[in-house]
């Protein structure tokens, strides 16, 4: 009865606020003043201006390419100079002012469909769109005025109205921007009783998840694929209510980039297929670390829960990978829980391994190393190993009398000398001012796809031209095929060849050589010829390094620069191979009586022929070195712990040094870093290039033939590289559904 | 000038370590423009490692047999003076 009386009371108030507002049968705001913006605001007094630096969104900096192009605008008040050709939207970040927005993206074109960013601008009859409206001289924005957040709550109302209301099942739940902007800028309920629009959801393969009734078209997916990806495979189909974004036919996404789908989805319509249903984003605990799957180094950040790897998102990094990941670095992840290797282990009479204490494991292998002569030791970095580890390896041969120490993938007696001969010298970055590249025997979209976005943004922003030599194989921009093998470098070296106008015209030629040259016998013809065509094209000036080499994968460049510079040729007389991490390097020729040790974390190539194994932390677990293939040191940081009784490589490399009367002099992080100061202080410098300054024209010359067996292809499989992508399952869906055969 | 071609016999390996830009580092890099060429021709095998970091003080390392390494510091001595230098670094492997 309180109740009643309680009303009976309430109803004049309720009454009187129902007339004032002008709504007769259901409110739909919570405040009044935003169904009369008009009133409200002549009713308002005039907001004095309040002047008080404003820091620009997300600590951005502007650059004035030309300071007479800068215009001044007013941002709620506030003046912000902005060069010419910003939109409203980029000068209300420069004002601090973040806009909602949908169907923005700064790094794909503008759509302005979505409607979310509208503001009101002064003497402009309707709010405008700021992400495609380009600011004029003297404008005055007004960012929260009623007449923008009624546009803005209006625009919500109709998003919502075929939004299904799933967010408890969503896998977006938590990080959606639909989710946050409709409790920050949308109303308190809606005004529609009709039934929802429900959309067929589309197979993209195994690794995008999609649930295309929660889609709100604002074709984010469909510009990213077809202007960063370059795959024409996404649009947009139907109109009104029955638009959708789909395939039209039904095909799969064969895109290395496909997940940064996941990434700029809004909403949940595209999610992580391996992630769906795991976890909530509130429950990871995120670790910012590097990819290891290639040697682009990509800054990732590794989310966790618990001990387990749940998913791996990119990390901003305009240097290196700006906001994309590939697919290998974001979803090989599940490789890190299979195929583990956990305990210390020596292979029986039978052949089967045992599990064994540390004590033991190493008292043997250090009892074995010393009964073979210093120069049948061999050591063999694998493609993963950091650059501490490496560094370990390598004093621990040295002092047991062995030089045989190399990393795979570099090659016959690598030239280790001078820095530039095998670094990416103009930069991931530095690319984008290339008119002209030459690919030497190299897949760049295979080998380093954040390298070949990197290229397709310059040939789309720049028209730069691309030619290639090698096998046939995928491009996703325009290029000449202009041979095979070292035969057109000959050609192109010695003049004779269509390609040297080009090149002579162009005005910052890029030469990018794939290390899978690194493996010919003749390699060191090839980069004398490709150094007469840097000399002849004006490649290498004081002012621009465009001789490049792109390495494959994440222990090169620091195995190199460490001095990791043996040739695999010691294998033949080897007795006693010392395997870090080493997975594809050919032992064929290993004599049979050999001792293999394997240190690894994954029971891979390397495990059939070992007769002792270390287990060792895997790139997730430990604190590491690595320098990508632009001479860039970055560290690795744990995220979750090691498994079993697996160790960092480096302690169980000075560990056995201890056991075999040969200890190392350090024992602590800090200590094999300084000692690694004392061979490549570069690799301290971490998220630095230390640009090289001298060239490859000190090298004394080689007279070596080349051969003509035109150049092969270095990686087969994309998803497939080292032995954490070998055990993941996700890369092995991926492999038989995406890979072009 | 002999043992120039006989380096790879006592010294496993040749580290010069300078900054590109510092004064402190102009002997160190000059020698290294100067003689890197004659060196590698006349020992090829020998990795003779030239890493360039800002800031590094100029330092030349040999490393020698089973591990042992020895250096000298190049900060204030003329090119003439880093050639003694590699030419007693080189002659210490031989007696040890």
């Amino acid at each position: 009865m309180g109740f009643l009386r309680a009303l009976h009371r309430a109803r004049p108030l309720i009454r009187s606020n129902l007339s004032t507002s002008r709504v007769t049968c259901r409110w739909i705001s919570s405040t009044p003043d935003r169904h009369n913006p008009e009133a409200a605001a002549a009713a308002a007094p005039a907001p004095t201006p309040e002047v008080r630096p404003r820091t620009p969104v997300g600590g951005a900096r502007i650059e004035f390419a030309n300071p007479e192009d800068a215009i001044e605008v007013f941002v709620d008040g506030y003046p912000v100079k902005i060069p010419k050709g910003m939109t409203v939207l980029q000068a209300c970040e420069v004002a601090g002012i973040d806009i909602p927005r949908f169907c923005y993206h700064s790094r794909l074109s503008i759509a302005g469909n979505c409607r979310m960013c509208l503001v009101e601008v002064e003497k402009s009859p309707k709010p405008v769109a700021s992400c495609a409206m380009p600011a004029l001289p003297g404008m005055k924005i007004k960012t929260n005025t009623p007449v923008a957040k009624k546009a803005r709550e209006g625009v919500m109302e109709f998003l919502l109205m075929n939004h299904p209301l799933d967010c408890p099942i969503c896998d977006q739940g938590g990080e959606c921007d639909l989710q946050d902007q409709s409790m920050a800028f949308g109303s308190d309920r809606g005004r529609f009783t009709e039934m929802k629009r429900s959309v067929v959801d589309k197979n993209l393969g195994p690794l995008v998840k999609t649930v295309m009734t929660r889609c709100i078209q604002c074709t984010r997916c469909v510009r990213f694929a077809s202007e960063v990806a370059g795959v024409q495979d996404l649009g947009m189909l139907g109109r009104g209510s029955g638009e959708e974004i789909g395939t039209y036919v039904e095909k799969l996404m064969t895109s290395e980039l496909s997940g940064n789908v996941i990434d700029i989805c809004p909403v949940g319509a595209l999610t992580s297929k391996p992630f769906a249903f795991k976890a909530r984003n509130w429950e990871l605990k995120g670790t910012e670390s590097i990819d290891v799957t290639d040697a682009v180094g990509s800054n990732i950040r590794i989310d966790s829960r618990g001990a387990e790897v749940m998913r791996i998102l990119p990390r901003l990094n305009e240097e290196i990978n700006e906001e994309w990941i590939s697919d290998k670095t974001r979803f090989f992840y599940d490789g890190l829980k299979r195929q583990r290797l956990n305990d210390p282990m020596i292979r029986d009479h039978n052949g089967r391994f045992k599990p064994v204490t540390w004590r033991d494991a190493l008292a043997i292998v250090a009892e074995v190393a010393h009964q073979v002569k210093p120069d049948e030791i061999v050591g063999i970095a694998g493609q993963l190993s950091d650059a501490e580890s490496m560094i370990a390896l390598k004093d621990f041969l040295n002092r047991m009398g062995s030089n045989n120490v190399f990393c795979e993938g570099n090659g016959l007696s690598p030239q280790a000398d001078l820095r530039s001969s095998f670094l990416l010298n103009s930069n991931i970055a530095g690319l984008e001012n290339a008119d002209l590249f030459l690919i030497v025997g190299s897949q760049p979209r295979v080998e380093a796809p954040m390298v070949n976005a990197r290229i397709r943004k310059t040939v789309r922003a720049t028209q730069a031209k691309v030619a290639y030599i090698g096998p046939p194989t995928d491009f996703n921009y325009d290029h000449e095929h202009i041979g095979t093998g070292p035969k057109t470098l000959l050609d192109i070296a010695e003049g004779r060849h269509p390609f040297c106008s080009v090149i002579l015209s162009a005005k910052n030629p890029a030469i990018i050589v794939g290390a899978g040259l690194f493996g010919r016998k003749d390699k060191d013809a090839i980069a004398a010829a490709i150094e007469t065509i840097a000399k002849f094209g004006r490649v290498n000036r004081p002012d621009w390094n465009g001789l490049n080499v792109l390495l494959l994968n994440a222990a090169q460049a620091a195995a190199l620069d460490l001095g990791l510079a043996s040739g695999p040729e010691c294998i033949r007389s080897a007795k006693f191979v010392y395997l870090m991490g080493a997975d594809d390097v050919n032992l064929d020729g290993l004599p049979t009586d050999a001792f293999v040790l394997y240190q690894g974390h994954h029971g891979d190539k390397g495990v059939y022929r070992a007769n002792v194994i270390f287990p060792s932390a895997a790139f997730s677990e430990k604190e590491g070195t690595y320098e990508n293939t632009e001479g860039c040191a970055q560290w690795t940081v744990p995220a979750v712990p090691t498994v079993g009784e697996s160790r960092d490589d480096w302690k169980i490399i000075r560990a056995l040094s201890e056991v075999a009367g040969v200890c190392l002099p350090y024992d602590s992080l800090e200590a094999v870093r300084a000692r690694i100061g004392t061979v490549a202080p570069n690799l301290l410098n971490v998220e630095e290039r230390e640009a090289p300054t001298i060239s490859g024209e000190l090298k004394p010359e080689f007279r070596q033939n080349l051969s003509m067996a035109p150049f092969g292809v270095a990686v087969d499989n994309f998803y497939m590289t080292d032995s954490i992508t070998r055990a993941s399952k996700i890369m092995s869906q991926c492999s038989s559904q995406l890979s072009k055969k | 000038m002999a043992w120039r071609g006989h380096l790879s016999r006592s010294v496993k390996e040749l580290r010069f370590l300078y900054c590109q830009t510092s004064p402190a580092s102009l002997p160190a890099r000059e020698f290294v423009h100067r003689n890197y060429k004659d060196l590698k021709t006349l020992n090829p095998k020998l990795p003779i490692l030239i890493r360039e970091t800002s800031g590094v003080e100029p330092q030349l390392w040999a490393r020698y047999d089973m591990g042992v390494e020895r250096y000298v510091r190049l900060e204030g001595l003329t090119e003439p003076e880093i050639n003694k230098a590699l030419e007693e670094l080189v002659k210490a492997g031989g007696i040890s």
